[in-house]
């Protein structure tokens, strides 16, 4: 029997699926919805979209922010049960993207919001987030 | 097509000697007038008497170095398929004019409060021109050509400490 | 204890915030005050995704602006490429040749088909019907696919359609796939049409707008089309090869939500029959003007101004640019189908409505929050 520490122990029980809460921003819109879709069926992995941030694990911020809709996005952060984990699509959450010079857009997410994974591209294809996905899920089956 | 051809010249007759107007045909459907501020009333009534019931936009262009805004209102017809512009010009200092929301409705009244928000004209009777995009905005009014977008952003939200943003202070 | 219980109140108005966070909403809020179980008064709340476009393209010049202008509508972004590029085309007086025309039109149609579809899905998931939605979506890859061949990208095609024609040629091959992609579409709107009574029940009788306020309040497209004025621009103002090509405009008298609906399943049966014709008189020759096949920095914009209109699948979009010599555009000022959508209309509607049909008239409308905040 392996040995493992308190906290391995704790998010194995709980990050078996992944529930998301259903803040489809911006540009992320056209290449999330097809996740749900039948080609790319996200439901065999176990993650399915729930309509209230208190039963979800995960915030996906999809593309640009603005000032307004990062103040919303903060309150739904802060009513999500530990643990919690939030992943950026696009570059323009990394760098400001193709919206550099707007006077109305946020540059750099991780000043607002704790972010685990970037993926980037403009947008993401669906492929790609299914990798970040096994990622987390490898992350904590090899967590001592 | 033949039977249409001659209304724009029929139409910018009327306009031109009525009400003390110059315009130009530009090509076929397209009509462009240029009016003083005081006429601006009475020619919009008029034409939408001639059936020119669809205000398709209102638009401000900003020229910084003659020290004027320029107002155009594009008008279409769909009963003789024509597309009129009227261009007026007034002072930038104190950007004051009369509304047409008594003459084209809900459609005229919320392009003037998109307008309001963005260069700061003000409209004489508009009901509402209560703010629509930004929240606490406090700078001066976004698009004008003196406030320059680059300059606010490189000292608002980059950073000279951080290296991967170096590129654009160069 | 029940003799100190206060009375009453006598009103029972609330105000309820229909907000961006909603499933149901997409990105937008409206500020709702309820009676009971009806809306007394309705008051929208934009700018969630406000960019400021028409600032950004005056530090670009035009074929950098073409990138950026597929950005403008998320959900329809190869129809927004083409009036962009019209209004340089104007301005700069260019002559396009032939066959870059008809490839332009080839791609706007099934843009529109791909557009109406995500249109319908929603719709369905708005008012319950679940299988709409998933049969909706997986249909669309089809169309998604076939972008990726020709542009290079699956939702952003990169400033395909530019100022002086198209950036390439069809690959081989191309022309027997969109022919085999538009006979599943076929299949797929025989199964839209079959008549399901739940979706019916919710959206005839709802929602209804007459001629006389759609005019007054700004409506063009579906929405005008659906309270019986016959109207659109590929008729009325042809540009392209639309006056060589033979469809129909479908209308209805009712204006109701159900009848917008017929209307959006109905262009998708035109729109099949448009790419046909096209497809079979493609000409030989070039895809883009001289001028732009090899495009310097120096290049500069005459002097002038140019209004152009287009039908994008939600209405009338038009591009207003103005030029003073220099290399960038001075003034560009972005006409969208749903800034007159959204406010004006979507408050006339939803006075004096249910709570129940508060999804069914919202998306019948056929809504894009980024186009009405640009």
């Amino acid at each position: 029997m392996v040995k493992r520490s308190k906290k391995a122990r704790t998010m194995r029980k709980v990050i078996k699926s992944i529930w998301i809460f259903n803040w489809f921003n911006s540009c992320g819109f056209c290449e999330l919805v097809p996740l749900v879709g039948s080609r790319w069926d996200m439901e065999r992995f176990g993650m399915i979209i729930v309509g209230t941030p208190r039963h979800a694990d995960v915030l996906f911020i999809a593309g640009y922010q603005t000032p307004k809709s990062i103040k919303r996005a903060k309150r739904v952060y802060e009513q999500m049960a530990e643990p919690r984990v939030v992943i950026a699509l696009g570059s323009c959450t990394m760098t400001g993207g193709m919206y550099w010079d707007s006077y109305n857009t946020i540059k750099r997410l991780e000043d607002y919001l704790p972010v685990t994974i970037y993926i980037p591209g403009c947008p993401p294809r669906p492929e790609a987030v299914f990798e970040a996905c096994e990622k987390i899920f490898k992350h904590v089956n090899e967590l001592e | 097509m033949n039977s249409n051809e001659g209304r724009e010249a029929e139409i910018l007759k009327v306009v031109s000697s009525k009400f003390d107007a110059e315009g130009k045909i530009q090509r076929d459907r397209r009509i462009w007038v240029s009016i003083n501020e005081g006429k601006l009333i009475e020619l919009c009534a008029f034409l939408k008497n001639q059936r020119f019931e669809h205000l398709s936009a209102i638009s401000v262009t900003d020229w910084v170095k003659e020290g004027k805004f320029e107002i155009t209102y594009h008008l279409w017809s769909y009963k003789d398929k024509i597309l009129v512009t009227l261009k007026t010009k007034i002072d930038r200092k104190k950007p004051v004019v009369e509304s047409v929301a008594s003459i084209w409705g809900e459609s005229a009244q919320i392009h003037e409060r998109e307008l309001h928000e963005l260069f700061g004209v003000k409209f004489k009777d508009n009901p509402d021109l209560s703010s629509l995009f930004l929240e606490d905005w406090q700078s001066p009014p976004p698009f004008r050509k003196d406030f320059d977008w680059r300059e606010y952003v490189r000292e608002k939200y980059y950073d000279k400490e951080n290296e991967r943003e170096l590129v654009y202070y160069d | 204890m029940i003799d100190q219980m206060e009375p009453a109140p006598k009103d029972t108005e609330y105000d309820l915030y229909f907000g961006p966070a909603h499933p149901g909403s997409g990105n937008f809020g409206v500020k709702l005050k309820i009676d009971g179980e009806i809306v007394t008064s309705a008051r929208a709340d934009p700018g969630y995704l406000h960019r400021g476009f028409e600032k950004l393209m005056e530090y670009r010049t035009p074929l950098q602006n073409a990138v950026l202008s597929d950005r403008i509508c998320i959900l329809e972004p190869l129809n927004w490429n083409l009036v962009h590029a019209e209004a340089v085309d104007e301005l700069m007086d260019i002559d396009v040749p032939e066959r870059a025309k008809y490839i332009r039109v080839i791609m706007a149609e099934l843009s529109r088909i791909q557009s109406h579809i995500i249109w319908y899905g929603v719709f369905s998931k708005g008012t319950g019907f679940d299988t709409g939605f998933k049969m909706a979506f997986g249909y669309r890859d089809y169309i998604l696919d076939l972008f990726e061949l020709i542009t290079g990208g699956r939702v952003y095609p990169a400033g395909y359609i530019c100022p002086g024609g198209v950036r390439r040629d069809f690959p081989n091959g191309a022309k027997d796939k969109i022919l085999k992609v538009l006979d599943k579409m076929n299949e797929m709107i025989k199964l839209e049409e079959l008549e399901n009574p739940a979706l019916d029940a919710r959206a005839k009788g709802v929602g209804i707008l007459k001629v006389k306020d759609a005019i007054r309040l700004g409506a063009t497209g579906p929405v005008l089309r659906g309270s019986g004025m016959r109207t659109d621009v590929r008729k009325d103002e042809p540009y392209e090869i639309y006056n060589r090509l033979d469809f129909d405009v479908p209308v209805r008298k009712e204006g109701d939500a159900y009848a917008r609906n017929i209307i959006g399943i109905e262009e998708m049966y035109q729109s099949i029959k448009i790419v046909k014709q096209a497809l079979e008189d493609l000409p030989e020759g070039e895809v883009i003007a001289l001028k732009f096949k090899r495009p310097k920095v120096k290049d500069k914009i005459p002097e002038g101004e140019a209004y152009t209109r287009n039908e994008v699948a939600r209405g009338e979009a038009a591009v207003y640019m103005v030029s003073d010599g220099g290399s960038t555009p001075y003034r560009c000022k972005i006409r969208g189908p749903d800034f007159l959508h959204m406010i004006p209309v979507l408050e006339y509607l939803l006075k004096g409505a249910q709570i129940a049909d508060i999804p069914a008239i919202y998306w019948s409308l056929n809504i894009c929050p980024a186009d009405m905040d640009r």
